[in-house]
């Protein structure tokens, strides 16, 4: 294991040089070699080689992430093999814990991840990077549009209305203005997930989501190191389900096949209005009517994906200076991403990132730290999401050419409703609209640690970290569009328009809108550790610690929203909205938010065996009833290593299975209610020359109380020694079950419209979740060449509703559309709609009776597509689906489990393969956005011949039918589709070039190859199974698909150098 | 090291100390204790009617959830003015008939809806789940918006302290109250089946429904107490200063000034007179009820009355600009371009040479709409946007900001013509025609005088309920008319319309096809209620009877 090549010559200071290596003799990058006692210290080279300055006699301490540290005394030349830290337990983590803690001596499963282990998603943001990588979590990329976040679900739903959103933490401190995905990927060394009350309870009121705790980077022991990178990736729209418009056509055609108006006459193209005058006419409900005609007349195939659709890239860069020397370290990181939009002019998405670590120990014991990162983000995405232009394609019929531009140059905005009258042409968007979206985040710590009188260890923290969003958003005049003005259709914002086709009025005359968003967030971290050794320190023969740890958690939160709007610009330019001869402050508001808290954490260790840890929180809120009432938050943990003892450790159980540990842990944490939920106030409305006062429609609560989830979870860490040779030398096993109740979720509850009140802020819900999270990890094989590293993720979790102060709930979907309901007994967000049926005679299992009463079964069959429908040719129905009359819960859209497949192959120190895949089972997604483009015969499935009564067509009847039977556009189950999947999410494969070029002073060349998203497995026929259009990190808003950005499949090509 | 752990403590203590900084308040939002000064009642009292009584409301989309296009909207599509293709709240479904039978007699188009009975949708419909996709919820919530508001002003006015002759301004306040809860349960005993009286001003209401004929008591009861407090409002010049802050400034325009005490009280009267017309089919209507219309409408509107308005503004204080108001949604540049399509029964209506006709009605290329939504909608028709150029004509539709005006309540055109057809149905026939005549002079249609033309009792009522129809139309009282002249009802019940224009799919117009609408009169309370609040045992049936 160790080998030590002992060299005699000592001198005063001496120079050493060695070399790190792991067991098969290959070297370890990047290895730490420090003088033990001291600041000074170095990095191995890529070729594990090290050269260090030191006194005399000193110990040389070498660390590297993955090892057992080692100590060797300094020596003139040095051969190190470290020994690989198979039991994963070396790791000292802080997050949940109060006083830093060794994760062999923790209650609570602590998730870490080194930044080198994150892929390089051409996002450059965490969140991203994330994905896949958390045993336990299930984070989505749900929309695949720039900048746009990711849903993160850790421990189960903990509430209805504040969402899963995590805790965001950074080296301690709080992050509540600036975006997760804002965070710059570059400046992050390591990341802690605690993901449930039971750890997060050390955050109290505001930990019930988990947290998720951010490490900067610092600046390395030796020289100065200069690290850059650079990468370009190319991004397309993922695809999955072949989404396309139907190739063929059912609108009622002359003898030649034109597509003709209701008086016969075939349709025109007006060029100047840019529109088609007249409607066609679809017989869409009529049984002989097939959609088998084509495109070849007086209408054409547009592909509208082709047209809209474009290969984008993203630009990555960063630069990173650190070093350190005697009692100053530092890390200056620059970084910018650049995104193109996937949809053609939609515009761009960059965010550049300024990081600065510095570190200095003034004097002995006192170090003091202060972390900056500045974030500028720019974005001139005229659609964010990217929803509202794939919602238009696809509601536009195919004939439409939207790349049109009438003879005074300018595009449509609607080409009648021929063409579908949700459809619209997003060339005339942006062709008017010009957004400019522009955000600045400081997030700024400073801290102080000092340990004194061998006990004590005071640590002051205080963060701040603030963020401004200005956007403009200009919309140029339109009174000049002749098919705008036709159809009174113009692109428009603000200007208070209460439907789609209704005039905007002065708007078409151009309008700006501002928005000004600010938030300014302190935290304030004050904390003592206290540290007794009962053997050390008051010669008691027991190997009892104690570590008692105290502190005061200070959160001030103030947003700020300004949003103003002015319409009918004037008729010279250049503009502003003082110009406007109408103009009007739509929002002026400030949000404070205070909460501060006492923890007390107490813990003892007994030796190497096990531990007990409780305490408690008491935190006070501005949000909580009546203002004044604390509300506290108790936890306890134990640990038993129960492979410590000798019966294990010197037995056979110890050579099989070197570490048992069993851990356990309860505790309570919160989510806050909004800040004003217990304000009663009344509504303002402008009224010409006053202000009229208004009674609220959801109406304040003053009695409401914190959210609170208790949980407890079990756990346990083991490591199996493996095979003897070159495969699964070993494997370490990690496994947490978790339970947890929220008795007080928060809802706006019904109240009986003739009270006046629309709803009543309450704690209402009851809710309860359970999950298994499991992590293995082996070392799947092992040569003097080759290291192939194996980690599977699994996460099962179900969360459920067990109890409703009123009526079920009944929500439609933040994206539209989509029915969900909310009700005791049942899974929390449940799609809620229509049946359709598989056989005539199904039985409801809520009532035991026929879904179609006995008598009347007859008029139906089941079509060849396995849908029961209307089987009576003189039914006015006959072809359509049969749809429930009531409405029903489908089941639950979150995955039965989801796991992830990490491999991490090394050869011969300078190649390195990275291949991880992601796998969801049984999600459900409904596909509204199928559903819609039903509607107007647009879906590719119209294409598809069924068989009803022996006749066999493509029936319009059966698909419109889908759409239109008993709710236009209401929610059933036939859109109702398992999406889960296996994706490939990352391929990677790096080159390091450096062996080969023999510079002086280069440490790494590095060439990169990584592909995204390149491999999809799924039934599921939309675009992307992975995507949800709800509210992001909604808790009950997760299972429906409309009309979101799919992913985008991405290959990146990156080079990383090191000087 | 001592003083950073003094910082440390003295730093927590602080922090502690400071429980104060936890009331952080709403800074953006006034308190309810600034309603109870005189002009914060004024503010509430405003709001309280014009926002939460027409504008805001737990559900609602953009396409259907305002009072004035909404709720008034579903009452012009059951009256066969409007049809709607979107199905936003199964509003084309809504104003669709259950069975058309055209020209020829035997070409049956059936309701291609599921269900296809209009009965059986409302019902499918009329349930919780359904939230805000049940169309009767709005009119039922946003006239009990209007009640609560009222009951909530009425409660606080004893704290307030006015200036000037307080007496006055607190009876024009308590005036204003009164009044706007009588049409809030005016309209609600018109369109459903049963209600709640609801006067209590805590936020709370009770389980003890009511017949819609209770409702109507209520109303009136309502409107004699504003009508007490209009006498108690002596001061001229206080009651102008608090009237003239409750009135939105903006629609203080033309017919929108400031009505007088005199105005306010024949406005009473002319609600009041529609209180007892719209509720009775007029096959039912006793001499009784003609001569109480008579004398009500003989105390009601004149023709100068200064009435309560709406106008739009471009910044949507009250009413957006556009899509605030029914006709603003049926206005386009072509057939069908609107949110609303112009029904071709409501076209047909207007007499030859009508200017109204001339200067609203604009022509053009058949719109044909989704064939499946409905077979009746289907239009050659839409409304010129701020008219077609003929000075001196009223015009329907005019998305100007603040262009055009919008009755809320009674107008001269109604009385006169429930005066008219109050007289008619005595057998005054002329003087009854000649009111018509006067509302088509008012209105600018330029048509010749049909009194003195020896009109028959018969064409004199159709000459009435044609001028109904065109002159109160997009106003939500389309319905009660096609409700009261059976038009609406089933034809097993007496019902339908024959010698319709209506445009099948094919495009072929046919103008002497036969509409059974099928609707149902009055409308079951909706479940949105009943839900949350059921029915106390001795309750009035919730549910009209008819299946």
């Amino acid at each position: 294991m160790l080998i030590l090549c002992i060299n005699t010559g000592w001198a005063q200071t001496t120079e050493v040089t060695g070399k790190v290596a792991d067991a098969n003799g290959l070297p370890i990058p990047n290895a730490s070699v420090k003088e033990k006692g001291t600041k000074n210290g170095v990095s191995a080279s890529s070729t594990g080689v090290f050269s260090i300055k030191v006194k005399n006699n000193a110990t040389l301490v070498i660390s590297a992430i993955g090892f057992e540290t080692l100590e060797v005394a300094a020596t003139a030349n040095v051969s190190v093999t470290l020994t690989a830290d198979i039991r994963g337990l070396s790791e000292v983590v802080v997050t949940g814990t109060g006083a830093a803690t060794s994760k062999r001596k923790l209650a609570i499963a602590v998730e870490s991840i080194s930044a080198d282990k994150l892929p390089a998603a051409p996002t450059a943001s965490i969140d991203q990077a994330l994905v896949g990588k958390i045993a336990g979590a299930q984070i989505s990329s749900v929309n695949g549009n720039p900048g746009q976040p990711t849903n993160i679900l850790l421990r189960g739903i903990n509430t209805l209305r504040s969402g899963t959103f995590p805790m965001i933490l950074l080296d301690g401190l709080e992050v509540k203005a600036t975006d997760f995905n804002s965070l710059d990927v570059n400046s992050i060394e390591r990341i802690e997930v605690i993901q449930g009350a039971a750890a997060a309870t050390m955050y109290g009121a505001q930990g019930a989501n988990g947290v998720i705790q951010l490490f900067s980077k610092k600046g390395r022991n030796g020289k100065l190191n200069i690290d850059i990178s650079s990468s370009i990736s190319q991004n397309s729209l993922l695809n999955v389900g072949d989404v396309h418009k139907a190739f063929n056509h059912s609108l009622v055609t002359d003898a030649n096949n034109n597509v003709v108006n209701s008086a016969g006459v075939p349709l025109t193209f007006d060029p100047d209005l840019s529109h088609y005058a007249n409607n066609v006419v679809w017989n869409s409900l009529d049984p002989t009517n097939s959609n088998v005609k084509q495109y070849n007349k007086n209408l054409q195939y547009y592909d509208h994906n082709k047209m809209f659709f474009q290969n984008a890239y993203t630009y990555n860069n960063s630069v990173s200076i650190n070093g350190s020397r005697d009692r100053l370290d530092f890390n200056f990181t620059g970084s910018d991403t650049r995104q193109e939009s996937i949809f053609k002019g939609n515009g761009k998405y960059s965010r550049s990132n300024f990081i600065s670590n510095i570190g200095v120990e003034p004097i002995k014991n006192l170090k003091i730290r202060a972390v900056t990162q500045l974030v500028y983000t720019k974005s001139s995405l005229l659609d964010e999401t990217g929803r509202t232009i794939i919602y238009a394609l696809n509601n536009s019929r195919p004939f439409a050419n939207y790349d049109y531009r009438s003879p005074d140059g300018n595009y449509g905005a609607y080409f009648g409703d021929a063409v579908g009258v949700n459809g619209y042409n997003p060339n005339y968007q942006n062709q008017y609209g010009h957004p400019d979206d522009q955000k600045i985040d400081i997030v700024q710590s400073f801290s102080a640690n000092y340990k004194f009188l061998k006990f004590f260890e005071a640590d002051v923290k205080y963060g701040i970290n603030y963020q401004n969003q200005d956007i403009t958003y200009r919309i140029d005049a339109q009174d000049n569009n002749l098919n705008a003005d036709y159809w009174q259709y113009w692109l428009e914002y603000y200007s208070p328009r209460y439907s789609a086709g209704a005039p905007a009025l002065a708007t078409e005359s151009g309008e700006i809108n501002r928005q000004v968003y600010k938030t300014t967030f302190q935290n304030f971290l004050p904390s003592l550790t206290v540290r007794l050794d009962a053997e050390k320190d008051f010669g008691i023969k027991l190997p009892i610690k104690s570590t008692t740890y105290g502190a005061f958690d200070y959160r001030k939160n103030i947003s700020t929203a300004f949003l103003a709007y002015g319409v009918d610009a004037p008729s010279f330019t250049p503009f502003t909205m003082s110009n406007m001869s109408t103009y009007k402050i739509v929002t002026d508001t400030k949000t404070p938010f205070v909460t501060y808290g006492y923890v007390v954490d107490q813990k003892f260790d007994y030796g190497e065996l096990g531990g007990i840890s409780g305490g408690f929180r008491t935190d006070y809120s501005s949000a909580f009833g009546r203002g004044s009432k604390p509300f506290t938050f108790p936890h306890f943990g134990a640990y038993l290593r129960v492979s410590s003892f000798n019966f294990w450790n010197g037995g056979s159980l110890g050579n099989i299975f070197p570490e048992f540990k069993l851990r356990s842990s309860y505790g309570k944490a919160g989510i806050q209610p909004g800040a004003f939920d217990r304000y009663i106030t009344l509504n303002t409305n402008s009224m010409g020359d006053n202000v009229a006062f208004v009674f609220k429609t959801t109406n304040p609560n003053p009695d409401l109380s914190v959210e609170v989830s208790r949980e407890t979870e079990i756990g346990a860490d083991l490591v199996i020694k493996g095979f003897k040779g070159n495969w699964f030398s070993n494997f370490n096993l990690s496994g947490t079950y978790w339970d947890k109740q929220t008795d007080n979720a928060i809802w706006p509850t019904d109240a009986a419209p003739s009270t006046g009140t629309g709803s009543i802020i309450d704690n209402a819900f009851g809710l309860s979740a359970n999950g298994l999270q499991i992590s293995l990890n082996t070392s799947a094989y092992t040569s003097k060449n080759v290291k192939w590293n194996f980690t599977v993720n699994f996460s099962r979790q179900t969360s459920e509703i067990t109890f409703v102060k009123d009526k079920p709930v009944v929500l439609i979907s933040n994206a539209g559309s989509s029915g969900y309901v909310l009700e005791a007994g049942k899974k929390i967000g449940q799609l809620f709609g229509y049946f359709m049926l598989h056989a005539v005679d199904e039985i409801n299992p809520a009532t035991g009776d026929y879904y179609i009463p006995k008598a009347n079964q007859g008029d139906f069959a089941v079509a060849s597509n396995g849908w029961v429908v209307y089987s009576k040719p003189s039914d006015p129905n006959y072809k359509q689906p049969y749809v429930t009359p009531n409405q029903y819960s489908f089941g639950d859209p979150n995955p039965k489990f989801n796991m992830s497949f990490i491999n991490e192959v090394n050869i011969s120190s300078w190649i390195a393969i990275g291949m991880q895949w992601d796998w969801v089972y049984r999600s459900h997604l409904y596909n509204q956005t199928k559903e819609w483009m039903y509607r107007d015969g647009i879906h590719g499935d119209y294409d598809n011949q069924i068989t009803i009564n022996n006749e066999t067509g493509a029936w319009t009847a059966f698909y419109r039918g889908v759409y239109a039977q008993v709710s236009r556009n209401g929610t059933k189950n036939y859109f109702y589709e398992n999406a889960g999947f296996g994706r490939l999410r990352n391929l990677s494969l790096a080159v390091d070039l450096a062996k080969f070029v023999n510079v002086n002073g280069i440490r790494k060349i590095q060439l990169v190859f990584t592909g995204r998203n390149i491999a999809t497995i799924t039934n599921y026929t939309g675009m992307d199974p992975e995507i949800s259009s709800g509210a992001y990190n909604s808790a009950w808003d997760r299972g429906v698909d409309h009309n979101s950005v799919p992913n985008i499949k991405s290959y990146q090509v990156g080079l990383n150098l090191g000087f | 090291m001592k003083k950073i752990f003094l910082i440390f403590i003295a730093s927590s203590v602080a922090f502690a100390s400071c429980k104060k900084q936890l009331d952080v308040k709403n800074p953006n939002e006034p308190t309810p204790e600034a309603s109870t000064n005189e002009q914060g009642i004024v503010s509430l009292a405003q709001g309280g009617i014009y926002v939460n009584g027409f504008k805001d409301l737990k559900y609602g989309d953009g396409v259907f959830g305002l009072y004035w296009s909404g709720a008034m909207g579903f009452h012009e599509m059951l009256g066969d003015v409007i049809g709607a293709e979107a199905a936003n709240s199964f509003e084309n479904q809504i104003g669709c008939p259950d069975k058309v039978t055209l020209d020829n007699g035997t070409t049956v188009i059936l309701n291609p809806n599921n269900p296809n009975k209009w009965y059986t949708f409302h019902r499918t419909v009329n349930q919780n789940d359904q939230q805000g996709s049940n169309f009767i919820f709005y009119e039922w919530a946003y006239s009990y918006n209007t009640i609560a508001a009222a009951n909530k002003v009425l409660a606080i006015l004893p704290e307030v302290s006015f200036s000037g002759n307080a007496a006055t301004k607190l009876a024009t306040m308590k005036a204003w109250c009164h009044f706007w809860k009588a049409y809030a349960y005016g309209r609600l005993g018109s369109i459903f089946y049963a209600g709640i009286i609801n006067n209590d001003a805590s936020g709370k209401t009770n389980g003890n429904y009511v017949t819609k004929e209770a409702l109507i008591v209520e109303s009136n009861a309502q409107y004699d107490l504003a009508v007490a407090d209009l006498g108690a409002a002596t001061s001229t010049a206080d009651y102008n200063a608090v009237i003239g802050k409750l009135i939105p400034s903006f629609c203080q325009v033309g017919k929108g000034l400031p009505p007088t005490t005199a105005m306010w009280i024949r406005n009473i009267s002319t609600l009041k007179a529609r209180n007892i017309l719209v509720n009775k089919t007029v096959a039912s209507m006793t001499a009784g009820d003609w001569s109480s219309i008579l004398g009500l409408t003989n105390a009601g509107l004149l023709a100068g009355d200064y009435i309560f308005t709406g106008r739009t503004t471009s910044t949507g204080d009250f009413l957006p600009a556009s899509g605030a108001t029914v006709s603003s949604r049926v206005q386009s540049s072509a057939p069908g371009g609107g949110g609303f399509k112009l029904s071709e029964r409501w076209v047909q209506d207007f007499k030859a040479g009508d200017l109204r006709y001339t200067n609203n009605v604009k022509t053009g290329s058949t719109w044909i709409g989704n064939s499946d939504r409905g077979n009746a909608f289907n239009t050659r028709f839409t409304l010129w946007n701020g008219g077609n150029g003929v000075a001196g004509t009223y015009v329907y539709a005019n998305t100007a900001p603040g262009a055009f005006e919008l009755p809320l309540t009674g107008t001269y055109e109604e009385n006169a013509l429930m005066k008219a057809e109050a007289l008619i149905n005595q057998s005054q026939i002329d003087p009854g025609l000649a009111l018509i005549d006067a509302v088509r002079t008012y209105m600018g249609a330029g048509l010749a005088p049909v009194s003195g033309t020896g009109l028959t009792l018969a064409q004199a009522k159709e000459e009435l309920r044609r001028e109904r129809r065109i002159a109160l139309a997009f106003r939500g009282l389309s319905f009660y008319d096609a409700r009261r002249l059976k038009i609406s009802e089933p034809v097993s019940l007496g019902g339908g319309r024959t010698g319709c224009i209506v445009i099948p799919t094919t495009g072929v117009v046919n103008t002497n096809a036969t509409i059974e609408y099928g609707y149902l009169d009055y409308w079951d309370v909706p479940d949105n209620e009943l839900a949350y609040n059921p029915a106390a045992a001795g309750s009035a049936p919730t549910k009209n009877p008819k299946q």
